[in-house]
């Protein structure tokens, strides 16, 4: 390993840890969040479902970087509340991947045959104990590979959390830069820690959807 | 003694389509009614009305004297009483065989998984297929996953079962296998309604033949005289297509 590297190795570890902790407090809320929003919009609730919709809409249609920017600015002073950088990524992380993630399950759902839900009824199950017996169980399963290149996305997302202070590994990394300017051998250590944590993430994706994918 | 399921002058329409007009018909404990009857003439969406899952817009249904639709309906009582077997089996494709039979008495009937699960797999060995309990759906034959569904209808105990052609997806050499079962539920006195473009079973089995078109009842008979004399022109030339190749 470079000399550079490894004289800063405790420090980039850190950094590593931040962004680890980053992505794993984001993919569970903005999962949470998403399941929440896929099956009030699933069910057409009245109401909450259009404010769902809403909610989608303007996610999708504001970068991540102002998104962040408004949870770290914005709500706080709004709301009246002192943010730290980091809890203010993970809620803009939460808000950003949960609409995501909120629209692939929702079509996992909806992807989940009439016929199969009518079969549930017919049986008597009530319309709740469709959804959580037969659709969710179903539909989830089918959106595991799009859910896990969401959490893939989601990793290298973290990245811009330096530009709001939070000293993860690219933040970290830029900062070890300006210390000893190095950029190739920096970047190309950070590059492949993306990298490797990142197939790492497809591969776990690809083997849980090899173990639970319902053929029909 | 009042019909176990009663459909009284019920109507239904799809947006400007009228797929059900007036449609009364009567079944006994014990009866075996098939519907027949050229494609779109309604035969699916009537039976689905009879356990609510398309909901009627004009007459009542009842089941022992209970009535369907309506807000008061108990939709759980309702429907596990009456089981129903579709033409593409539904099975959940995300449990096993046994899990499929199961679930709706461990949850509908509030059976315990064990006794369930004893019961599941009795019916199992009754259609034949005690040694794919563990099977997934996908991996059996069509003929078995219809067997399976059967077990599935017959799981809850039903008062009746609807069988919507039953055998209409299969490939001929299935079909004769879930006949079999299904002649067998007949004989065994289980009420049923059948939709089925198979003639030959409806006139073994059935006690009485329903001819619909175009949402109407046509023709209501005993399945004899349906078969050798049909009172309408349109269930003639029905038939006659039918049986001329």
């Amino acid at each position: 390993m470079p000399e550079v590297i490894l004289r800063n190795l405790p420090f980039l570890l850190d950094c590593l840890r931040v962004t680890v902790a980053l992505a794993l407090i984001s993919a569970a809320g903005g999962t949470a969040l998403g399941l929440v929003v896929a099956i009030v919009r699933y069910l057409r609730v009245p109401v909450l479902g259009v404010v769902f919709r809403v909610y989608i809409e303007l996610v999708r249609g504001t970068p991540l970087l102002v998104v962040l920017f408004i949870c770290y600015f914005a709500v706080p002073s709004l709301l009246g509340y002192r943010a730290t950088a980091f809890g203010a990524a993970c809620l803009g992380f939460v808000l950003f991947i949960g609409a995501y993630i909120a629209e692939d399950i929702r079509a996992g759902l909806a992807s989940v045959p009439q016929g199969i839900i009518d079969a549930g009824l017919a049986t008597g199950l009530g319309p709740n104990q469709v959804l959580r017996l037969i659709v969710l169980p179903q539909g989830l399963r089918r959106v595991i590979p799009v859910l896990f290149s969401q959490y893939v996305r989601l990793f290298k997302f973290t990245s811009v959390a330096s530009v709001i202070g939070v000293r993860e590994m690219t933040g970290g990394a830029m900062l070890i830069n300006a210390r000893e300017f190095a950029p190739i051998t920096i970047l190309i250590a950070i590059a492949a820690t993306y990298l490797v944590i990142c197939s790492t993430i497809s591969l776990g994706g690809r083997l849980l959807y090899k173990r639970l994918a319902v053929k029909s | 003694m009042s019909a176990m399921i009663e459909v009284v002058d019920v109507s239904k329409s799809f947006g400007p389509n009228k797929v059900l007009r007036n449609c009364t018909l009567s079944v006994n404990k014990g009866d075996v009614v098939v519907i027949c009857g050229p494609s779109g003439s309604g035969k699916s969406t009537l039976i689905k009305c009879i356990n609510g899952l398309v909901p009627h817009d004009e007459g009542e249904i009842r089941i022992e004297e209970q009535l369907v639709g309506g807000r008061a309906s108990d939709w759980p009582k309702l429907r596990a009483k009456i089981g129903m077997v579709f033409q593409h089996f539904e099975l959940y494709p995300h449990m096993n065989v046994l899990a499929n039979v199961s679930l709706a008495q461990i949850h509908v009937l509030h059976r315990s998984r064990a006794e369930a699960d004893e019961r599941s797999r009795r019916l199992l060995e009754r259609v034949g297929l005690a040694a794919k309990a563990d099977a997934m759906p996908a991996n059996l034959s069509g003929g078995e996953q219809q067997r399976v569904a059967i077990a599935r209808a017959l799981a809850l105990d039903p008062a009746a079962i609807l069988f919507d052609e039953p055998t209409s997806s299969l490939d001929p050499e299935m079909i004769s296998e879930v006949l079999d079962v299904i002649v067998e539920l007949a004989g065994d006195g289980m009420t049923m309604i059948v939709v089925t473009h198979e003639m030959g079973f409806a006139r073994r089995v059935a006690d009485r033949v329903v001819f619909m078109d175009k949402g109407e009842i046509l023709e209501e008979a005993p399945s004899e005289r349906f078969f050798t004399a049909p009172a309408t022109p349109r269930a003639q030339e029905f038939l006659s297509k039918l049986l001329s190749h």
